[in-house]
């Protein structure tokens, strides 16, 4: 458009209030007609201060807060927290909890990438068709949890030591026959969209990133595998006795939306291979140990991490022997997922912008926190 | 298994990579001058024994006395993570150099540390308080920002007697 | 069945046209000169638009199409208002009357107003045109497509002028949305049409579907290609899914319709359905043989025909906005300029060489069926060709993820890998 027609930037504000930035979270982005040349991020409309409130709060009454951060993904977080004040402490689990904190992290993770799945595909166009199938696999897996825990979505089911309950009767047969059917489901959803030309030219090509680049941007989970980095915390650094399981690492090719995209359907496969394996050799015995419920744990700090559906979603306590945490830092995988949508979208048409928003799968709540 | 680097292990690469770099080292962390952090970090980036490529955890610590900030960093081809820490002493103007000169992904992060702990981070592109809003009153993770009005604190009674609810030995800044 | 009732009479069932013909001649007898126009318009207006295109809109357009869309999803549908949810279009349309319409404080408030009202009638006079038997049409025009083609631009204008009186961004960015590509989807639309008009030698809709009639063969059949560029071109002008940019919901909200509440918004819902049925009806008289069925015509009322099959019609566009997503505008307009215009042109080649084979040589009428295997031929042939020409090479994508089993640092595309592009 050089020279001949003259035009002018303006600036069109995606967000807080719009159909597609998945809660309230702000893009502004500078436009010369369709094509972005700036893009800002405004957040924390969200923001609830966990980190501070935390503080206050005796280490078991921190766990309700994780389900709230990543409301997505509340058994990954609580997984995350518990462990995390587990090393601090130096507290073993049984290995019944540690087969059930498996089996519930790896259905929060289905569960989770339906819903990234849905809303992806939701954000390039295809009208709620994929979003209802996810949906209606995803309520399978919320069941389950509400058989176990009796919440569907902030589950608040693990415990320091173990879980909070152990199975009831009917969930291994549920699950079998849940994880019978979901590979059906992942096919379906890829037939309907992997070979599907427009899904492709929306998204194959769009917010490339390269592995370089998505390294230098502290970057992690699908968004990481899908530049084709191997890396996969239950691998590199297995807690919960995750070496005991075969799976494999799903990688991308070009790091565009479209490998983020196939990377997750991989990663829901390789998840109900895992609980498969789980529920066939689910150890008797405790679930839990006990453990003080004024827990004050020796003076120091404690990082731990588990692999999140989002992707590394860390802890970092710091105890000074009292009966609440000193600090508690949450690596939010999407919040630092994001610091690259700058380079992503830049370049991009708006429509691309949604797409690229979309792949990166951000969870408002835990992005402000 | 991830190979957790110790802290004198850290120091010591890190001291021979940069000379005057460490401050000291505990077993967890290795604690870096403010100074030389920039070029550490850089060094630690591109050596290949360390490869530390990927910036995992940047966060603040208030100790009342003084701050700390907290880097993860990790390596993925090595499979190893490393804890790396720098104090930060002023209390009224505390500020470290930003790290987003090495991995550029540092920016949110610092944001998100300027935004609730008031540490400023020399050399950030774009420096703002990326949560809360502009102007908003104090900082709220600092251990002296009293949370409510009339300076009630939320919590425990029964768990009481922790150093946090005494009074803040150093003025409140702000 | 008694013989007596189906005589092409007044009384003939199937035909209602004759039993309105019957009616004006009566009253063109009784009254002065000109009023039986007026009633004819009436008439025309009831039997078209009330009794056809309102409930189509409503039980069709609303509750079929969240009922089938539901089904897609596999859920249920509206199923709570009345029997099976029948009443829900009804409901909603009581509830968007008493809804508050909003107007923005910088709005061009005549424009706002407007809009609507000037989307509507379109509507109205595009079933003017349509056959639904055969003497049920209001008004046999002989250059029906022309005019069917040129009344169904004017909501282009319209929704621009919906979009930039808001003063909204998003709306503005529907509005040039729609006026891009509706002028980029008008061209194929009209050349695909032209290989109609030339096969069929004329430009009358009720003559176009007797010409089907006669030769006995449906002009899908013979202009694949063209019929092939109608619905894409339809869809595209109607915003309908697969390429709805205009109202695009995941990007800006609802394009232009983001600053329309209340009946405001229902008039325009309302009536892009109404025209979805009106191309759908267009579609069908012009390339499904409108309301003739191989002679089935003869036995069923002509109009039911002619209503089943654009339901029928209508449910492709439900069936796509179903299942497929959305294209980006650059990508819509390499697809109208560097796809369909290129077909169009090579449609209209084949067609003008088959016409010209056929009166010079002065074949007989059946060579049709000839035509219609070559122009099916030809059609999947150039679209497979021409999309390979522009760099379709569906066999380079891959169709899932690689799998590692150790973690570790990147890993290289392996050229000649699994899975390698």
């Amino acid at each position: 458009m050089s020279g001949i027609i003259k035009s002018e930037p303006f600036t069109l504000n995606i967000g807080p209030q719009h159909p597609s930035t998945h809660g309230v979270f702000r893009i502004k982005v500078k436009v010369d007609g369709e094509r972005i040349v700036d893009a800002e991020m405004v957040m924390g409309y969200l923001h609830r201060a966990m980190e501070k409130l935390a503080e206050e709060r005796t280490y078991t009454q921190n766990i309700p807060f994780t389900d709230r951060t990543d409301y997505l993904a509340s058994m990954s977080n609580n997984l995350g927290y518990v462990l995390a004040v587990e090393k601090l402490a130096g507290i073993g689990v049984p290995d019944r909890g540690n087969a059930i904190r498996v089996i519930m992290a790896e259905l929060q993770r289905i569960a989770s990438h339906c819903m990234a799945v849905g809303a992806f595909t939701n954000d390039t166009g295809a009208w709620q068709t994929p979003v209802m199938w996810c949906f209606r696999e995803r309520e399978r897996v919320l069941d389950l949890f509400e058989m176990t825990s009796g919440a569907r979505l902030t589950c608040n089911y693990m415990r320091i030591g173990g879980v909070a309950f152990d199975l009831p009767r009917e969930f291994e047969p549920a699950t079998r026959k849940l994880l019978a059917d979901l590979p059906g489901f992942i096919d379906e959803i890829e037939g309907l969209l992997v070979g599907n030309e427009i899904f492709l030219a929306r998204t194959r090509g769009v917010g490339m990133l390269s592995a370089e680049t998505a390294t230098n941007f502290s970057l992690s989970g699908p968004m990481l595998r899908g530049s084709g980095i191997a890396w996969d915390i239950r691998k590199a650094d297995p807690y919960c006795g995750y070496e005991k399981y075969d799976f494999q690492i799903p990688i991308g090719y070009q790091g565009d939306a479209f490998d983020r995209f196939i990377v997750r359907l991989e990663e829901m496969r390789q998840s109900v291979k895992i609980v498969q394996q789980a529920l066939d050799a689910l150890p008797g015995g405790p679930h839990s140990t006990h453990v003080p419920l004024a827990l004050r744990p020796p003076a120091g700090e404690a990082y731990a991490r588990v692999e999140g559906p989002r992707g590394e979603l860390g802890y970092y306590v710091v105890s000074d022997e009292g009966p609440s945490p000193y600090r508690f830092h949450i690596r939010p995988p999407s919040f630092i997922n994001l610091s690259a949508l700058k380079e992503m979208t830049v370049g991009g048409t708006v429509a691309d912008a949604i797409v690229v928003l979309g792949s990166i799968d951000i969870v408002v709540g835990e992005i402000d926190r | 298994m991830t190979r957790q680097w110790t802290g004198p292990e850290v120091a010591a690469v890190a001291e021979r990579l940069v000379p005057g770099a460490v401050d000291r080292s505990t077993p967890a962390a290795c604690y870096l001058k403010a100074e030389k952090l920039v070029e550490t970090m850089a060094a630690l980036h591109a050596a290949g024994e360390t490869d530390f490529v990927h910036l995992t955890n940047l966060c603040g610590v208030d100790f009342w006395d003084h701050f700390e900030v907290v880097y993860h960093v990790q390596s993925f081809v090595n499979n190893a993570i490393a804890c790396i820490k720098v104090d930060v002493l002023d209390r009224d103007r505390p500020a470290v150099p930003s790290v987003c000169s090495v991995w550029r992904g540092a920016w949110m992060q610092e944001c998100e540390t300027y935004d609730l702990f008031g540490i400023r981070f020399e050399g950030h592109p774009n420096l703002h308080r990326i949560l809360l809003w502009d102007g908003y009153p104090g900082w709220p993770l600092r251990k002296d920002f009293l949370s409510m009005p009339g300076g009630l604190q939320p919590g425990l009674d029964e768990f009481s007697g922790t150093k946090r609810r005494e009074p803040p030995p150093v003025s409140v800044a702000e | 069945m008694p013989a007596f009732l189906i005589t092409n009479n007044w009384y003939d069932f199937r035909d209602l046209g004759n039993l309105s013909g019957k009616l004006l001649d009566l009253l063109d007898d009784a009254l002065p000169f000109g009023v039986v126009y007026v009633i004819a318009a009436l008439l025309g207006f009831v039997a078209s638009f009330v009794i056809f295109v309102l409930p189509s809109q409503l039980f069709v357009g609303v509750y079929g199409e969240r009922k089938l869309i539901g089904r897609i999803q596999s859920r249920y549908g509206p199923n709570r208002v009345g029997p099976f949810g029948l009443l829900q279009p009804i409901a909603d349309a009581i509830k968007l009357m008493q809804k508050e319409a909003l107007t923005p404080t910088s709005a061009d408030r005549a424009l706002m107003y407007l809009a609507p009202i000037v989307f509507v009638a379109p509507c109205v006079l595009l079933f003017a045109v349509i056959p639904f038997g055969p003497n049920m049409v209001f008004a046999d025009i002989p250059v029906a497509i022309v005019y069917f083609l040129a009344v169904s631009s004017i909501p282009v204008l319209t929704t621009f002028m919906a979009g930039w009186s808001h003063n909204n961004k998003y709306s503005l960015f529907g509005a040039m949305r729609v006026v891009a590509m509706t002028i980029s989807y008008e061209l194929p639309l009209v050349l695909g049409m032209l290989g109609v008009v030339l096969f069929t030698a004329t430009l009358g809709l009720q003559s176009t579907v007797l010409w089907q009639k006669e030769m006995d063969i449906w002009l899908v059949f013979l202009q694949p290609l063209a019929f092939a560029i109608f619905f894409l071109g339809a869809s595209a002008e109607l915003n309908r899914t697969p390429t709805d940019i205009a109202e695009a919901e995941s990007e800006i909200v609802a394009g232009y319709l983001t600053e329309y509440s209340g009946m405001k918004w229902g008039l325009f819902y309302g009536m892009d359905i109404g025209y979805a049925i009106a191309a759908a009806a267009f579609g069908v008289t012009v390339f499904l043989g409108g309301w003739t069925f191989f002679g089935l015509e003869k036995w069923v009322p002509p109009w039911l025909i002619f209503i089943g099959k654009t339901y029928l019609f209508y449910f492709l566009f439900i069936w796509t906005r179903g299942t497929l997503p959305r294209l980006r505008i650059d990508q819509l307009m390499t697809f109208a300029w560097k796809f369909m215009l290129p077909i169009a042109l090579l449609n209209l080649v084949i067609v003008a060489t088959e016409r010209m084979f056929w009166v010079e040589e002065k074949a007989d009428d059946s060579i049709v069926y000839a035509f219609a295997l070559i122009n099916i031929i030809a059609a999947a042939a150039a679209i497979y060709g021409w999309s390979r020409a522009l760099g379709y090479r569906p066999e380079n994508t891959p169709q899932k993820a690689r799998l590692v089993s150790e973690a570790g640092g990147f890993v290289p595309v392996d050229a000649h890998g699994e899975g390698s592009k």
